[in-house]
């Protein structure tokens, strides 16, 4: 669904941090001035203030199963759910894949097939075999994030080094322990990177899953959108929305750290 | 040699074929999954026939029309905003320093957080639904606009500044041309996004349109009905890439790989 | 012989503060109005910087660029460059890539014609007009850079190691075929380079820049050990076994290498 290959994080590189505060600042006074110079109804369009207000009261009184913290803790449960099985399935699939021929022609196919078909067109079929609840939507993530997990450690494989397989071959190695000793390590970099790729994808995925495959929760931050709009509460779909989004903007700084410090380490 | 083409040749032809053996197998000749849970390969067959015959009132042509007409114009508009956008903030400083950070904190909320909001604002009719597709499309247009402006190599600007070349020259005749494969590439990856929300949202919201087709099978129970949608929803959205890069290597020919001597 | 260029004092420091650089220092000599100048000297000794300078794509720090007496403000087409990586436009065609400074500046249609056609005969790339840069090889690619500076008829063309990613055998050809087309359409040339070889076969004068900050540390009349008839109007092959040609070259590497060697030192 979201294509990888784009450079990201690199908007407003060359600004320095007093700056983004001011411009941020302005553009909050903006969104102000909005409200008040077209007198917008809050139903609509709440005042900044208002979503601070309303993130504050969440926090503290439950809207659903309860007050905000249920909601992200089950947003997360959903999330590594999905996310755990699409890495215990892609990563070791993408190495085998990428170490054998045989497979990679056999598997690639199949792949090519479903390829196409957008995360969240799976939604309905999650739904019936799982119920409009946590397998549901751990399904929409782990189908979401398989690709960019499976794809970059079959990468990561392929891009070992020959010289060192060849190396390894001639010290009387057999295929496993091939990848276990040189393939994994000397991949690791490149898997992290896909692994960020696989965590951005799946957040995107998961709150598509939680407004469209949700139906049988009332917990999430998906919820908490929906529940906004459904109630005519705009403070509440926005602020679940800058929740979000701050939480998948801390996810990516967390993994472009790991990706970081691994790269420093070899 | 010989031995490893027939392998490369062979060996997918034959995982294809056990594959539709398995998935036959279990679903038709032995029974093992129930018909509503997982339809047999037949069953698919005749769910992409029954949608093309129409489905809930509408028929294939009207669910096409449905969905494209508000894809496409949610990615024009995406791209009306987006390029133009893009182009400035990677050419202008200030542009750059104004929208900037505007454009980093709103890029981390999902594309498919936007449809409670757009709902809300525009209810339930065409205008949400573009809304959202325009919000999802914008983002990769936008982002490639700028990159490929700012990985214009110093040197080509440096070449044309020194034959002549004034502000608006440079930005026309050099930055766009020299932008323009990765500005390409975003709009390839936009249009399959904003293709990915409009399905999402008529999941959600809708009275026609391949979403609503595949949530209308999933109520009624008619599992090769969603089946049968989801193949139309991959083929059309392969079809736009396709058609995309084939746009892009005649357009772009002079970028077009390693073609010495044509 | 009058000079088409002066240097009057000008420097360069990059930076401000405890961060400053300075890449030149305070540096004064011309350029003859037709003459062949080389400069040599370790790499970040600031003679691309200089160069840069000289095209008006940097402005000094102190100091002014004349060309003809007018002082040097900005770019254009009086003052060619070619770049090391040739710097072509790589979506135009040859054609196209040498007739870009004529149609911007306004020359039309009927003379451009003309005047790229010659070009593309004098430097030998007919039959290759409808050619884009990525299908010819590295030799012919500075072929087309060559034409695209010497169709505007400069005053003064600068040239930043414009062989140096070419293998041996092409850039013998280029600097011959430089010399030949050079010899057609005279104007002061400033030309960079490492290949001290390369410096005493082309040039009138030689001069030879310490490290960083770059001044002028020698300059080397090749024309007085020359004599009538100089290196550059034979092959280079005939040259290179010449007693003179051989001494000068030996001078000329001492005077770099002393630059090199107390450089590592410090």
């Amino acid at each position: 669904m979201y294509e990888r290959g784009t450079t990201q994080g690199r908007l407003a590189g060359a600004a320095s941090t007093g700056w983004v505060i001011v411009v941020l600042a302005f553009w909050i006074a903006f969104w102000w001035g909005l409200i008040v110079v077209f007198r917008i109804n809050p139903d609509f369009l709440p005042m900044p203030g208002d979503v601070v207000a309303r993130l504050v009261r969440l926090a503290t009184h439950p809207v659903g199963e309860g007050p905000l913290h249920v909601h992200v803790w089950a947003s997360f449960q959903r999330f590594v759910g999905g996310f755990a099985m699409a890495v215990a399935l892609g990563v070791p699939l993408g190495f085998v894949m990428g170490y054998f021929r045989l497979l990679d022609w056999a598997l690639t196919p199949l792949f090519e097939l479903v390829r196409y078909i957008p995360p969240i067109a799976w939604a309905p079929f999650a739904i019936l075999w799982f119920g409009a609840n946590f397998g549901a939507q751990a399904f929409v993530i782990f189908i979401s994030t398989l690709p960019p997990i499976l794809i970059s450690a079959y990468g990561a494989m392929r891009a070992v080094d020959p010289t060192l397989m060849a190396a390894a071959r001639t010290l009387g190695a057999k295929p496993m322990t091939i990848i276990l000793e040189v393939g994994i390590p000397s991949s690791i970099p490149v898997l992290i990177g896909g692994l960020r790729i696989g965590v951005a994808t799946g957040w995107m995925a998961l709150i598509a899953a939680e407004i469209v495959a949700g139906t049988g929760t009332r917990a999430g931050l998906g919820y908490l959108i929906l529940v906004g709009q459904q109630t005519l509460q705009a403070s509440t779909t926005i602020g679940a929305m800058v929740l979000i989004g701050a939480l998948g903007w801390s996810f990516d700084v967390a993994l472009r750290r790991l990706e970081r410090a691994v790269q420093r380490w070899r | 040699m010989t031995a490893t083409k027939i392998l490369r040749l062979v060996v997918p032809c034959t995982a294809l074929v056990l594959f539709a053996l398995a998935w036959w197998a279990a679903t038709d000749a032995l029974r093992l999954v129930s018909p509503f849970v997982l339809p047999s390969p037949g069953d698919v067959l005749g769910g992409l026939a029954r949608v093309s015959r129409g489905y809930m009132g509408s028929t294939l042509l009207d669910h096409l029309i449905a969905s494209m007409s508000v894809m496409l114009s949610g990615f024009a508009l995406a791209l009306v905003i987006g390029i133009p956008l893009g182009v400035a903030m990677a050419w202008f400083p200030l542009v750059d320093r104004l929208f900037g950070p505007l454009v980093a904190v709103l890029r981390p909320i999902p594309p498919p957080a936007w449809i409670p909001l757009a709902i809300l604002w525009f209810g339930i009719g065409l205008s949400g639904r573009t809304f959202i597709v325009f919000v999802a499309a914008l983002v990769p247009v936008l982002v490639n606009s700028y990159v490929g402006v700012r990985e214009v190599p110093q040197n080509v600007i440096a070449a044309a500044r020194t034959l002549g070349a004034n502000q608006r020259v440079l930005l026309t005749e050099v930055v766009l041309p020299a932008a323009a494969p990765v500005i390409f590439t975003g709009m390839r990856i936009s249009v399959g996004v904003a293709w990915a929300t409009i399905v999402a949202a008529e999941l959600v919201v809708a009275e026609r349109g391949f979403g609503f087709l595949i949530m209308s099978g999933y109520r009624n129970f008619e599992a090769e009905i969603m089946a049968g949608g989801m193949l139309i929803i991959a083929a059309i959205g392969a079809l736009m890439n396709v058609a995309f890069l084939l746009v892009e290597r005649r357009v772009l020919r002079w970028n077009a790989g390693d073609s010495r001597d044509v | 012989m009058s000079n088409s260029i002066v240097y009057r004092d000008v420097s360069m420091t990059f930076g401000r503060g405890a961060s400053a650089v300075q890449a030149l220092s305070a540096t004064n000599f011309g350029i003859g109005d037709q003459e062949f100048l080389m400069i040599v000297g370790p790499s970040g000794c600031g003679k691309s910087t200089l160069l840069h300078i000289t095209a008006g794509l940097l402005r000094p720090s102190t100091g002014e660029v004349l060309l003809d007496g007018k002082p040097v403000t900005g770019p254009g087409p009086d003052k060619a460059l070619v770049f090391q990586n040739f710097s072509l436009f790589p979506w135009k065609t040859v054609w196209d890539n040498i007739e870009f400074g004529l149609r911007i500046n306004g020359v039309d249609r009927a003379d451009r014609s003309e005047r790229v056609a010659k070009y593309i005969r004098l430097t030998g790339l007919a039959g290759f007009e409808r050619h884009y840069p990525r299908q010819l090889s590295g030799g012919m690619q500075q072929r087309v850079a060559l034409a695209r500076s010497f169709v505007m008829r400069p005053r003064v063309l600068l040239m930043d190691e414009p062989f140096a990613a070419l293998d041996a055998q092409n850039r013998t050809l280029m600097q011959e075929e430089l010399v030949r087309i050079w010899s057609e359409q005279r104007a002061a040339v400033l030309f960079i380079t490492h290949a001290v070889e390369e410096a005493v076969y082309l040039a009138d004068r030689v001069i030879v820049m310490s490290r960083r900050p770059g001044t002028i540390k020698e300059v080397i009349d090749v024309n007085a050990a020359t004599g009538p008839g100089h290196w550059r109007d034979r092959p280079l092959n005939d040259v290179a076994s010449e007693p003179r040609f051989q001494e000068l070259r030996h001078r000329v590497w001492d005077s770099v290498r002393s630059e090199i060697t107390t450089h590592e030192d410090a």
